[in-house]
């Protein structure tokens, strides 16, 4: 027997027997061990449809082992009496369930279709990427595993990772890439890639020698699971690549899907799976710009997920993957389909249950000395600190205090499932949080940090979702409502204690309140505000900062309308803060949602925004003025919009519609959810799609059109100074000396700032 | 999403729709007046959704009659001052 220390890398179904275990030895040596691990799924019902079932599996060549077992089930709080199948070589587990699941419908079934890496996690403590001690023996077969850290430690280990960056020097997607650039540590490498009547032998040559030598633990590609590797794959056949590792088991390819998800169409792209190190895509890696590698790699750590699939599943499955673990830890059988229904409840219920948060309409125009008060992870803590889980969810009963406004009450006596698998998750996150506000800037830990804690919000987030999603396995529409309801309960709350303590309410927005009082301006004139609110609500309340100047925007289409998520603002540290703007969202094209920054930092640079409204509109000409000229580059005016549907179900085809018919008629293939990057161009159809293998003639760009578009977006930053849309459109053809006033502008500018007007000097000219 | 009712906005904009051949038959004048009246019942969906009323249209009136008397009171007190903003203050002899 040998004891040696080290990280697990990866777990997964052994083609032979067990499992297979990546390790990465504290010396550096990586290896493949292999361990056996029987898995086992759970039946039960009537005693005849048991009989039959084990009849049915005695006759099956998979070797198996029946038994009796109890389990505790989560929704009745009972333990139940089951029919244990342990299945010995897990690789056989899945098949063998899809047959009995077709075969006897009729049966309950727990535990059946959980991940290999979730089971082992839940049976040995060892979770991707954990430190751990082992014991082997002369074949690699592990007797003993002990992770000896927790997923939950803030600074974990890291292991030594070896990564190969691999990405083409353009967009396969836009035009043939010429080269595949190659980062290895500190090397760059840069492949000519076979043009189109070349060999592919002399890259592949290149290739295979690189990653022979540099033997990488995670292959970190640009279009890896859309380009590059179906096309390595496809020319292994002339030249094997060791692209896995391990060999006795093939790469994997996953189909491309769509879905619908939140009123969006969603594209995922095909993906490409290795064995014995990962395979990641940076551009069909889920919320990648947000995450990052040390995301992913968190992602990993506290879900029990393999790496390549913690890079690539939605925050959902993540949360869903914490909650099985925790039920598998505790015992409780994991529903594979869930069978429950509402509670009877009367119809009035509906009206008040069936709500999300609340949304105000704030206050629109210009305030100054703003202070923005959140609450911290309103739902995730909502549901920790009331204890909501599907199965804490009760029937109306009289003698219960009801979650506010329903009639409903929450069991307060036993621990929920959700809130149980929820709190480290929240309590790691606030730790993150809260090291990360104390940290210096230039410390090196705060890009993982700031990383890892978006990580867990984001899984944070998703779970409130996931306790109302029909097919959730622990969801339950009723601990959804009772989540919103006390959510509501909390806002309210925190207005009328706000308004108590003398503050003006200038908006609220789910989990965010926006005050103000004449002569605080600093963070502890808010403190005691933040302490009343925390004790009347029960729930951690921060103040996310105070704005020199915050402007709430009306509706485009009605200025008497204010709009709940359409703002902009100047905090103290003159760090700028948007919402529902041009700058933020992603169809807008970078050089109008650049222009647009540019006039906000120009405004926030000043003591007094007024005073920077000269040379904020001098700017805008100066952009205008390139535009007309055509000195902006062309990509910078590339518009891109996500197609909804197919193109043919469009009845009026929208712009993105249009370009992707284009495409398709140059023999592209699109799919809805993907993004369609087009330009404005004269005449019909009045767009032209970027990635057209023909380059656009630039004269055939609609200037105008992009103008208005400029124009538009200038006029939603500078509308709460005065200038707005029609009067900026009156400002373009009347040449830049004279910026007259528009009358409204004076009138709220001496409203809001009494006496200033002396000191803007432009007011004069 | 996912919802069973629809939210406080739909309803609004279902309510605003249940109107609109009474609308079209006023006069364009009328018209302009009606939609301020509606409009000024927006500002407050919020709390037309806190109250989870079983028939919203009247809570929405109740928007529209506190915006209506929020204007009465500020007219009020531009004619005579901030202390007889409120009814009941101010008799034909002021």
């Amino acid at each position: 027997m040998i004891e040696k220390f080290g990280w697990l890398l990866d777990v997964y179904e052994d083609v032979r027997n067990g499992v297979a275990v990546w390790f990465l030895e504290q010396g550096g040596r990586r290896c493949r061990l292999h361990q056996p691990f029987p898995v086992t799924f759970y039946a039960s019902g009537s005693e005849s449809h048991l009989h039959r079932l084990t009849d049915y599996l005695a006759s099956q060549p998979v070797p198996l082992r029946l038994s009796q077992a109890e389990k505790r089930d989560v929704f009745t709080n009972q333990v139940l009496p089951f029919l244990a199948v342990e299945v010995l070589s897990p690789s056989q587990q899945p098949a063998l369930f899809r047959q009995v699941c077709r075969r006897f419908p009729a049966l309950t079934y727990g535990d059946a279709d959980l991940p290999i890496s979730l089971r082992y996690a839940a049976a040995t403590g060892a979770f991707p990427l954990a430190y751990c001690r082992i014991v082997i023996d002369g074949s690699q077969r592990i007797f003993q595993i002990e992770p000896l850290e927790s997923c939950w430690a803030l600074n974990p280990s890291h292991p030594p990772l070896r990564v190969i960056s691999l990405e083409p020097d353009a967009d396969p997607g836009h035009t043939q890439p010429r080269f595949l650039v190659v980062r290895a540590g500190t090397r760059i490498f840069h492949l000519p890639l076979p043009g189109r009547h070349g060999s592919e032998r002399p890259f592949l040559i290149n290739l295979r020698a690189l990653l022979q030598h540099y033997d990488p633990d995670l292959l970190l590609t640009t279009w890896g699971d859309t380009w590059l590797m179906p096309l390595l794959l496809e020319w292994s056949a002339i030249l094997p690549l060791p692209l896995n590792r391990d060999d006795y088991s093939d790469v994997i390819r996953r189909k491309e899907r769509i879905y619908f998800s939140y009123g969006q169409t969603v594209f995922r792209g095909q993906q490409v799976h290795l064995f014995g190190r990962w395979h990641i895509d940076r551009c069909n890696a889920m919320l990648w710009d947000d995450y990052d590698l040390h995301g992913v790699l968190e992602v990993a750590r506290v879900t029990a997920l393999p790496v390549q699939v913690a890079a690539r599943v939605s925050p959902g499955t993540g949360i869903s993957s914490i909650q099985m673990l925790t039920a598998l830890r505790q015992g409780v059988i994991v529903p594979w389909q869930k069978q429950q229904a509402e509670h009877l409840r009367p119809a009035e219920d509906l009206f008040a249950a069936d709500q999300g948060g609340l949304v105000y309409q704030p206050l629109v125009g210009l305030h100054h000395d703003v202070a923005e008060i959140d609450f911290v992870s309103m739902y995730p803590a909502i549901m920790v600190n009331f204890n909501i889980s599907p199965e804490t969810i009760q029937p109306p009963d009289l003698r219960l205090p009801p979650v506010p406004g329903l009639t409903f009450p929450v069991d307060q006596e036993r621990r929920g499932l959700v809130p149980e698998a929820l709190a480290p998750v929240l309590q790691k996150r606030i730790m993150l949080k809260t090291k990360l506000a104390a940290m210096r800037s230039s410390d090196p830990r705060r890009k993982s940090y700031h990383r890892r804690a978006t990580a867990l919000k984001w899984l944070l987030v998703t779970c409130f979702g996931y306790l109302g999603y029909k097919n959730a396995r622990f969801g339950r529409i009723e601990a959804h409502q009772a989540v919103t309801a006390y959510g509501r309960e909390a806002l309210v709350r925190a207005k009328e204690t706000a308004e108590e303590m003398g503050f003006e309410v200038l908006h609220l927005y789910v989990d965010g309140m926006w005050v103000r009082k004449a002569g605080c301006a600093t963070r502890e004139a808010f403190s005691d505000l933040l302490q009343e609110i925390n004790q009347r609500t029960g729930l951690p309340i921060s103040l996310d900062g105070i704005y020199r100047w915050v402007a709430f925007l009306p509706s485009r289409m009605d200025d008497r309308r204010p709009v709940a998520s359409r703002y902009f603002g100047v905090f103290q540290d003159d760090s700028i803060k948007v919402r529902g703007i041009e700058a933020r969202r992603r169809d807008t094209p970078p050089f109008i949602a650049e222009t647009q920054k540019e006039l906000l930092e120009l405004l926030a640079a000043s003591p007094d925004p007024f005073a920077a409204l000269p040379r904020a509109l001098q700017r805008l000409r100066q952009r205008l003025d390139e535009l007309s000229s055509r000195r902006v580059a062309v990509e910078r005016l590339v518009v891109g919009q996500k197609l909804t549907r197919s193109v043919e179900a469009y009845r009026s085809p929208s712009p993105a519609a249009r370009a992707a018919h284009q495409l398709q008629q140059a023999g592209k293939i699109v799919r809805p959810g993907q993004r369609i990057r087009f330009l404005f161009t004269y005449g019909e159809p009045g767009v032209y799609a970027w990635d057209l293998p023909d380059p656009l003639d630039i004269s055939l760009i609609d200037i105008r059109r992009y103008r208005t578009l400029l124009l538009r977006a200038a006029s939603v930053v500078l509308q709460p100074f005065g200038c707005d849309e029609a009067y900026l459109l009156k400002w373009q053809n009347g040449g830049a000396s004279e910026i007259a006033l528009p009358g409204k502008l004076l009138e709220r500018y001496l409203r809001i700032r009494p006496g200033a007007a002396s000191g803007a000097g432009f007011l004069n000219g | 999403m996912g919802r069973t009712l629809p939210s406080i906005t739909q309803a609004y904009y279902q309510e605003l729709e249940s109107f609109s051949r009474f609308r079209r038959a006023l006069r364009r004048s009328d018209q302009l007046v009606l939609d301020d009246l509606l409009t000024s019942a927006q500002k407050h969906l919020a709390a037309a959704a806190f109250a989870a009323h079983a028939a919203p249209f009247e809570i929405f009136l109740l928007a529209m009659l506190l915006e209506e008397h929020k204007e009465v009171m500020r007219l009020r007190e531009l004619l005579y001052g901030e202390k007889f903003a409120s009814s009941g203050q101010v008799n034909a002899d002021d």
